[in-house]
């Protein structure tokens, strides 16, 4: 099975060939395949929700991914971290918050665990150690609270608040 | 946005999928091109978020920050609920119709129906849960989490909705079709086990839980589904079906043939599970066949049991005893049975050989250890060598060796180990049969065995060292190392004290050995040439059971000998005190008076009487008596042994006078002893050292005399030194213990104990205590 390859095709018509293991990354693609099954014939899979652009960039991170270890079970007592990101994918991360963005979601979309935690953690690492209005700032967000919103909310939070 | 909005996007949605589903559930094949473009349908769609601009704060924006993490700002905007139910009712219709088709079926046909249709509603719902399963992590997972029981991921909701739908009003007909069949293979008939596989794998499937702990894993199967609406009617159905077998099989089988039949219904029972149940009922299901099949036959078992044993019949004993080892307990019974079937063979075939028993030691001892090889063999064979059943053995032999027919005629239980000894001094003697040495070890081995039941084992020792005794001193033993062999093997049964005066014995002779030599030197030294030409062993007199002999007066011919030894002797061993043991002692005497020059073997007895004959050819008794001062009654026994032996010639009866019946005490004090001048013999080396019988029995008495009070002392010493230790103790446990020191040696009786006790508190070793009489206090 090893170089098995199946044909991805992009929302904008692209066909990239993809290793089957590699594709496998896709929890998505590997449940269909497991369902379906691998024909020899081979149909080009339409991946509606993903362009060109950013397919491209997911099929290289799960090129460079392939031979990780399966992604532990989540768990709510596993502690959780935004300081774990390798070199390799602060690299590769290192792109316009727009294709941040559509990375995030191709990840979503094809339920690629790894991608999702790592461009979701480069997210949150953008967010921490922020006030609000430098937030909005990052992610060009209007403030659309009313004042008095804003005291609610405040006062809602206040337990997270260092003090 | 408005509800009608988002209606018009789930119908859009639902008329896009519906193809699909139908598709899946028509069991025909998808590309996956169409797969993935479902899977994106139902993407899209939960992922459309319908409210772009925020509707009125406060009533979507809900405990923001409470403990319901997952319900964000956006808890009541999650889209999924509606396609799930969609899904859900979809499910429901298309089962309707499924289990309307099923609903007229039985037996076969209903399986057929119910495992073909449950496999593929399988797939399919396998297909549709993946391609729907954005919805599983979008939504379900969130409903989930904030507490709604009744959401499942779509695959778990689909396995619901079949046991709710088909699985309920269909179980009834599908179960009892499993049974019926089960059945007709018990009757060996032949069936198609896939149906009943393909029920039970959908009856397990079936059952699940909602698991409240892991937020990973919404549902854990369990096995209530299979347990409530299978197993328990086959676990009925089977105690039914074994139950009549039972009964009816008994009616025209024997008990041996039936537990054939067990075992294999026990075999098919557990390849059925392996074919076509759940592992998890195998221990119950065996459990229950084993309950019907043996628990109940037990009665009928065990007379079966002594039948068996009787008959010899080994291989179906262990069979026997393989099935009811199955059920707790029930070979208690059992090992019972054999340890009374062994006993009274013991007993009956000892009552068989008793007439020659009694006293010959070969016939009882080697019949004792056949039987225990007998049935060691049984035991082996037909009880694995279990622990109980090698305990009932032991028992068994132990009751019918230490009491029996021959114990019970000798008057005592100290027969056997007499009995025992006796054998081991035939072994062990020169000339004994068992020659090879393989056979001797072996038959060490088997009196060992033997020894191991005796109760009574100091009066083996007794007898034993005894019998070893006349062995080293009469130069009888076959070899050193077969004593030595046997003398460790003592030890390892019984201990360093129980042989140590059998290791002392064996000791003196080595030493005499030396002495010997010395002596040897000591005359050359000192030229001494006038001793004639001799050995001598000095044994130590508490290692030998042996007592002093009556003494008499030292032949002139012997006297520089006998002295230059013992001078020998306390010139080396200042204070030593020798004492001659003379019935021990014997000698050679060459015959000057006769044409043909005779050696005789003689006793030191007969060598002092016949020495006097060297003076003067006529002697009255009397005249020999005062001559020799040998006690007149051992001096008459030896008279008449030369009478007997035609060396002699007693002048005042005539020669045929002297036959068997002829006593010592027929010999007067004044008859006439002439020595036999023209005495002659066949034979040119002439054994004249017969032992005397007199002394030979006595001896055998003396043992059982002495035996009693022996014991009262080794009793005596075991109190004192329990005493000694604990310095109070109650009677009861005094007794105990006494007992339980002892056991090695022999079983003390209790009046005997108690005796024991009373001479001590009499001797002031002991005490009661004055406040409570069955306290006792160690007098120091």
């Amino acid at each position: 099975m090893a170089g098995h390859k199946i044909k991805l095709q992009s929302s904008d018509g692209d066909t990239f060939d993809v290793e089957v293991e590699i594709a496998k990354q896709s929890a998505t693609i590997k449940t269909m395949l497991e369902d379906l099954g691998m024909d020899e014939e081979e149909d080009v899979i339409p991946l509606p929700n993903v362009n060109s652009a950013i397919l491209k960039k997911v099929i290289q991170w799960a090129t460079h991914h392939k031979d990780d270890p399966p992604p532990p079970e989540d768990d709510e007592n596993r502690e959780k971290n935004t300081n774990d990101i390798s070199s390799w994918d602060q690299d590769f991360l290192k792109v316009d918050q727009g294709t941040l963005f559509e990375l995030i979601l191709a990840a979503n979309y094809l339920d690629i665990k790894g991608l999702l935690d790592v461009t979701c953690k480069t997210v949150a690492n953008m967010i921490k150690g922020k006030t609000p209005e430098e937030i909005r700032r990052t992610f060009n967000i209007k403030n659309d609270f009313t004042p008095q919103e804003e005291e609610q909310i405040k006062k809602e939070n206040e337990w997270c608040e260092e003090k | 946005m408005s509800q009608t909005n988002r209606h018009v996007k789930l119908d859009e949605v639902w008329a896009k999928l519906l193809d699909g589903i139908n598709h899946v559930y028509q069991f025909q094949g998808m590309k996956k091109p169409a797969y993935m473009l479902l899977y994106t349908h139902v993407y899209d769609y939960c992922i459309s978020n319908p409210n772009q601009s925020r509707t009125v704060p406060g009533t979507s924006r809900v405990h923001i920050g409470g403990l319901s993490r997952s319900n964000g700002q956006d808890g009541a905007n999650i889209v999924g609920g509606e396609l799930y139910n969609k899904l859900k009712n979809y499910l429901k219709d298309y089962l309707k119709d499924v289990c309307q088709s099923g609903v007229d079926l039985q037996g076969e046909g209903v399986l057929r129906f119910y495992t073909n249709r449950w496999e593929k509603y399988q797939f399919s719902s396998k297909v549709m849960n993946d391609f729907c399963s954005y919805i599983n992590r979008h939504w379900v997972q969130r409903e989930f989490n904030s507490g709604r029981k009744d959401i499942y991921e779509i695959y778990t909701m689909a396995m619901d909705s079949w046991q709710k739908v088909v699985f309920q009003p269909l179980h009834k007909q599908v179960t009892h079709a499993c049974l019926d069949l089960i059945k007709s293979e018990r009757n060996n008939e032949i069936i198609n086990t896939r149906l009943i596989s393909g029920v039970i794998q959908s009856y397990v499937a079936l059952g699940f839980t909602e698991e409240l702990t892991n937020s990973s894993h919404i549902t854990s199967p369990t096995l209530t589904i299979y347990r409530d609406y299978f197993e328990l009617y086959f676990l009925h159905d089977t105690e039914q079906f074994y139950r009549l077998e039972a009964a009816t099989f008994l009616v025209h089988n024997s008990v041996t043939e039936y537990l054939k039949k067990v075992a294999t219904r026990l075999d098919e029972e557990v390849h059925r599970v392996q074919s076509y149940l759940h592992p998890s009922t195998l221990s119950i299901l065996i459990k229950k066949v084993e309950e019907v099949l043996i628990r109940d036959q037990l009665d009928a078992i065990y007379t079966e049991a002594k039948k068996l044993l009787r008959d010899e019949r080994y291989q179906d004993l262990a069979l026997l005893f393989k099935l009811t080892n199955r059920i707790p307990n029930a070979t208690n019974e059992l090992k019972k049975i054999v340890e009374n079937h062994i006993y009274e063979m013991g007993i009956n075939t000892i009552e068989r050989v008793s007439g020659t028993a009694i006293n010959d030691p070969k016939v009882y001892i080697e019949t004792v250890i056949d039987i225990h090889k007998k049935f060691l063999k049984l035991v082996q064979e037909s009880f694995n060598g279990e622990q109980g059943f090698t305990a009932a053995l032991d028992k068994a032999c132990g009751k019918f060796i230490n009491n029996n027919v021959v114990t019970q005629s000798a008057g005592s239980t100290t027969k056997s180990p007499e009995l025992l000894a006796r054998y081991c001094d035939a072994l062990l003697r020169k000339g004994s049969k068992a020659v090879e040495e393989t056979d001797l070890e072996e038959k060490f081995n088997q009196i060992m065995i033997v020894f191991n039941y005796i109760e009574d084992k100091d009066v083996y020792q007794k007898f034993y060292s005894k019998m070893l005794a006349k062995r080293l001193v009469g130069q009888l033993s076959a070899s050193d190392d077969y004593e030595e062999s046997m003398i460790s093997k003592l030890k390892q049964a019984c201990g360093f004290e129980y042989t140590s005066k059998l290791q002392r014995m064996f000791q003196d002779i080595g030493v005499s050995k030396t002495l010997l030599t010395e002596y040897e030197k000591y005359c050359e030294n000192h030229s001494i040439t006038d001793t004639a030409d001799f050995s001598v062993m000095v044994l130590s007199s508490n290692s030998w059971p042996f007592s002093g002999s009556s003494n008499f007066v030292i032949p002139l011919e012997l006297k520089s000998t006998f002295n230059s030894f013992t001078e020998f002797y306390t010139h080396r061993h200042n204070g030593r005190k020798l004492t001659w043991l003379h019935q021990h002692s014997k000698g050679e005497l060459q015959t000057y008076f006769t044409t043909q020059k005779y050696i005789l073997q003689v006793s030191t007895y007969q060598m002092v009487v016949l020495l006097l004959f060297n003076k003067v050819l006529t002697w009255t008794v009397e005249r020999l008596q005062d001559e020799t001062q040998i006690k007149s009654e051992l001096l008459l026994q030896v008279i008449l042994g030369l009478l007997k032996s035609k060396l002699l010639i007693c002048t005042d009866i005539n020669d045929d006078e002297i036959d068997e019946d002829f006593k010592e005490s027929d010999i007067k004090t004044h008859y006439s002893i002439r020595l036999s001048t023209d005495f002659r013999s066949k034979k040119l080396r002439i054994n004249l050292n017969v032992p005397l019988k007199s002394v030979e029995q006595k001896d055998i008495e003396g043992v059982h005399r002495t035996i009693d009070e022996d014991r009262k002392m080794v009793i005596q010493a075991a109190i004192v030194r329990i005493m000694k230790a604990r310095q109070t103790l109650r009677h009861a446990l005094l007794m105990q213990e006494v007992i339980q020191q002892l056991s090695s040696r022999f079983r003390p009786k209790i009046p005997v104990i108690k005796k024991c006790i009373d001479v001590l508190i009499e001797k002031e070793y002991l005490e009661r205590q004055s406040n409570e009489k069955d306290v006792l206090r160690y007098l120091a």
